[in-house]
């Protein structure tokens, strides 16, 4: 039987319907699976490789924390990034990034180790030592196998002047991970009890066993080329400063090393050129100190007070930023400026932080307000550890000297002198002669 | 598994990350010390113009303390002139000083800041290729960029942005997720031209963490209005162009506006009233998101906001349908027994339903299908902020919803007047009757389907 017109349509009609219905269901099932794909879900391929340097490591997680913004140790390996572009360029920029990127992942996960450590590595960095412990703590709740809270745990203790507590962290540490972080940190320790000879010995242990970034070794580089001048061994201290500016070129506390073994040659001129152009790159209170006291020694004391009067600068601009705690300044007000705004730095330094370099600064600013006695005490205290670091014991030697005790003050000279005469362009020929005078 | 693959990866990324060095002998929180430079260029038919901009921090300032205006100039000057280099076809070029100041604005501390604006040009007639160099002040941590400007009478398509979101190094994006930009090079090629520029969109800029799902140039439509190049009707023409051509692109609402319109067998006029709803909505969602963007840009970012966006219109699509599928079965009901009246009284039920089109619902419709903001319109708007040009991108946001809105309502009126053919045609009752409940069906799938893929980008 044929079919009437109006069945055709009807069929017709109908199929069209369904057409139209199927092909709504793909358009609209085609649609959400693009929503789908650029949703949250990130491939291994889109995260930085191991070995890739910082700013690639930037790049990489900064695109996967856009596109999984609620991950959180994304947020963390992020802030590590920002961190590391920090200690490689020294611009506190990215330390305000990594603060609102560790904020957000906090919110997201209050009690991820990972999150917990990054933010007291950045607490740690801003000299913020007794938050930095806390989250060092914390972390180590959070997973107590982990390894990352440690370093924060130690740093924080050793800057807080707890030193007992500080050595059993840091005695776990390097028994669960003898790397190059523990190793550096156990050889921190060796100098701070006077043991310089064990401390080069682990720092030389750090090198070697290697860092994920060119910086940490060059790092750990310069630190063993500090203690190889600490015990005026010039040579090996010049060789491992030049070592660590091949591995990460342009490395500015490695040329701060190289300008300091210039000094103490005697090759003023040079110090004072690699001196200025660190301080052009990256004019750290400590840099600016050592080229302007390296003038001064070189009976240049116009330019050296020009380049101290940076410092003072820097001083207002972190008063300005909140900052009033910090024992480079303290010292430099003691040497430089006015003592008692010494005393009053060092006093906050040392309530916020009871370490021994604090005891140090606070003691040699009342000397040079002219109260040696309390002076001594101060000195005493920073050196109840054993330390022979050279500038610690000339100020305990020149307290003493002041304070009326030549026995003391001849000990402690013999010892800052004991390792490198020529510590400091400024202080060490003061040092010898405080001592030729007595003897 | 993947996810488990990626979280042990992180871990190991993330402790390595951890293991800082001593933090007593780590970096300074001292932040004054920056050097901050922009190079903007501009290659024309016979020369080429490069304004070179300084901002330099406290610290460097205070460093040239007791030296005269004039001396600290001069020296910016001999560096800029050193180590500012335009190289064009291969053959460096002399660059001679057409204008220069040096200001002292106030820092923090109480001390000063420096900021030096040199202008300086080259006569180059006919360059095809322009390469230039930024090795000024080297090793400074601070902002570094080069920036293209069009020219007068050549083509030139760039390797440098043409957006400076510091606006002239005056305010320094505080994004998070973004690095300060440090760029020392850009090579420009160049032919002879009206003055048109193409330029990458910069790394880092905010409008980059936009998502542009569609992949669409609409965003590069708007480059060029920035540049300051092209007219604005043509702009606008093109922006209502292009929204038209974007509906087609999926997930526009089109099948559910045109699946509502047959349920509910709405006239020309709701047509035309769906498409004025889709326009305002869109618009107002844009705007609403853009602003959202901008103030919560440090907390949130447009891509965590869309899965929530799409999730209320699936819902609402959802509802609409309901709605829509109750009065159709209500209707069906009503008219079941008498099935062999339904063809001589059902024809006035049928046809015009203007009873059972509520305007709540084609206001609810028309809200859903404008709802969900085209990422690349919203990329436009925050373009258009990052270049201090709000008004015209607010302008173009309405045009590109406007061309979206006449292409659903031609849409609608196509199916509007095609169901009027089809009635004309004597489609058999029981399919007349059907044909609405089986579009609110499909408006109800729709929606379930929307919703079920929004879903899971919640987590």
């Amino acid at each position: 039987m044929a079919l009437a017109r109006p069945n055709l349509f009807k069929l017709l009609a109908v199929a069209a319907t369904f057409v139209a219905a199927l092909g709504a269901f793909a358009l609209i099932t085609r649609s959400g699976d693009g929503a789908a794909r650029s949703g949250p879900s990130i491939s291994d391929g889109k995260l930085p490789r191991p070995g890739a340097s910082t700013d690639e490591r930037i790049r990489g997680f900064q695109a996967a924390v856009r596109a999984a913004p609620g991950d959180a140790a994304l947020g963390a390996a992020l802030a590590g990034a920002y961190l590391q572009k920090v200690r490689e360029t020294g611009d506190p920029g990215y330390y305000a990034r990594a603060d609102v990127v560790l904020r957000r992942a906090r919110s997201l996960a209050p009690r991820d180790y990972r999150v917990l450590a990054a933010s007291g590595t950045l607490a740690l960095a801003r000299h913020d030592f007794a938050g930095g412990l806390g989250y060092g703590l914390a972390a180590r709740r959070a997973n107590p196998d982990a390894d990352a809270p440690y370093p924060v745990i130690v740093d924080a203790l050793v800057e807080l002047g707890r030193y007992g507590a500080a050595a059993r962290e840091l005695q776990h540490f390097v028994d669960a991970k003898p790397a190059l972080a523990s190793y550096s940190r156990v050889s921190y320790f060796r100098e701070l009890h006077g043991d310089l000879d064990g401390a080069a010995q682990a720092m030389a242990l750090a090198v070697s066993a290697g860092g994920d970034t060119p910086e940490n070794v060059a790092y750990v580089q310069t630190l063993l080329g500090t203690l190889e001048f600490d015990r005026g061994r010039l040579g090996p201290a010049r060789q491992a400063f030049g070592l660590a500016l091949v591995r990460f070129p342009g490395y500015v506390p490695a040329a701060a090393g190289v300008a300091r073994v210039d000094a103490a040659e005697g090759r003023t001129g040079a110090a004072i050129r690699r001196y200025r152009d660190v301080v052009a790159r990256l004019p750290l209170p400590e840099y600016v100190v050592a080229l302007g006291e390296t003038e001064l020694a070189a009976g240049r004391p116009a330019e050296g007070g020009r380049d101290l009067g940076l410092v003072g600068a820097e001083e207002r601009l972190l008063q300005a930023n909140g900052v009033n705690t910090d024992v480079d300044l303290a010292l430099f007000e003691a040497n430089h400026g006015s003592a008692t705004r010494g005393v009053a730095l060092a006093q906050r330094a040392w309530s916020a932080a009871p370490s021994v370099r604090s005891a140090d600064a606070l003691g040699w600013a009342l000397t040079a307000a002219g109260r040696p006695r309390d002076g001594l005490a101060w000195a005493r205290r920073a050196l109840a550890l054993g330390s022979r670091d050279a500038v610690l014991n000339y100020h305990a030697g020149m307290t003493a000297r002041a304070a009326g005790d030549g026995r003391a003050a001849r000990r402690y000279l013999r010892v800052a002198l004991a390792g490198n005469p020529r510590f400091s362009p400024l202080y060490g020929p003061r040092a010898r002669r405080a001592l030729e005078a007595r003897s | 598994m993947i996810r488990a693959r990626r979280a042990s990866l992180l871990g190991i990324l993330a402790a390595l990350a951890a293991l800082a060095l001593p933090a007593a002998a780590g970096a300074h929180p001292l932040g004054n010390f920056s050097i901050n430079h922009l190079t903007q260029v501009s290659v024309s038919r016979d020369h080429i113009d490069v304004r070179y901009v300084l901002d330099q921090a406290e610290i460097p300032t205070f460093q040239e303390r007791g030296r005269s205006e004039a001396a600290v100039l001069a020296a910016k000057r001999t560096e800029i002139q050193r180590r500012l280099t335009v190289t064009v076809d291969g053959r460096s070029v002399g660059l001679t000083v057409t204008g220069a100041s040096l200001g002292h604005p106030p820092g923090q501390g109480g001390l000063a800041l420096t900021r030096v604006e040199l202008s300086l040009r080259a006569a180059v007639r006919a360059a095809r290729r322009v390469a230039v160099h930024d090795g000024t002040f080297p090793g400074r941590v601070g902002w570094k960029a080069i920036v293209t400007r069009p020219g007068v009478g050549t083509d030139v398509r760039s390797s440098a942005p043409s957006s400076d979101p510091t606006g002239g190094l005056r305010h320094y994006p505080q994004d998070s997720l973004s690095s300060p930009r440090d760029e020392r090079t850009a090579t420009l090629g160049v032919r002879p031209g009206a003055g048109r520029l193409t330029a990458p969109n910069a790394p880092g800029d905010r409008v980059r963490t936009t998502d542009n799902r569609a992949g669409d140039g609409f965003a590069g439509v708007f480059a060029d209005a920035a540049s300051g190049h092209g007219v604005l009707v043509f702009l606008l023409l093109a922006a209502l162009a292009w929204g038209a051509v974007h509906a087609l692109s999926p997930g526009h609402g089109k099948t559910m506006v045109a699946a509502y319109l047959v349920g509910t067998r709405g006239t020309a006029r709701h047509a035309v009233a769906l498409g004025a709803t889709v326009t305002v909505t869109h618009t107002i969602g844009v705007f609403a998101l853009g602003l959202v963007t901008l103030a919560l840009s440090q907390y949130v970012l447009p891509e965590q906001l869309y899965p929530w966006l799409n999730l209320a219109s699936g819902l609402l699509v959802v509802l609409v349908g309901a709605g829509v599928l109750r009065g159709r079965l209500r209707r069906l009901r009503a008219h079941a027994h008498p099935h062999a009246h339904a063809h001589s009284h059902g024809h006035h039920g049928h046809d015009h339903g203007p009873e059972d089109l509520s305007w709540r619902g084609l206001l609810g419709m028309g809200a859903s299908a404008g709802l969900i903001p085209c990422p690349s319109a919203l990329v436009v708007l925050l373009a258009a902020v990052a270049q201090h040009q709000v008004a015209l991108g607010l302008l173009m946001i309405v045009a590109f919803s406007l061309g979206l809105a006449g292409t659903l309502t031609a849409l609608g009126l196509l199916v509007v007047l095609g169901g009027r053919m089809a009635s004309r045609l004597r489609v058999p009752p029981a399919f007349g009757a059907a044909l609405p409940a089986v579009s609110a069906v499909v408006i109800v799938a729709a929606g379930f389907v929307l919703t079920v893929h929004a879903l899971p980008q919640l987590t």
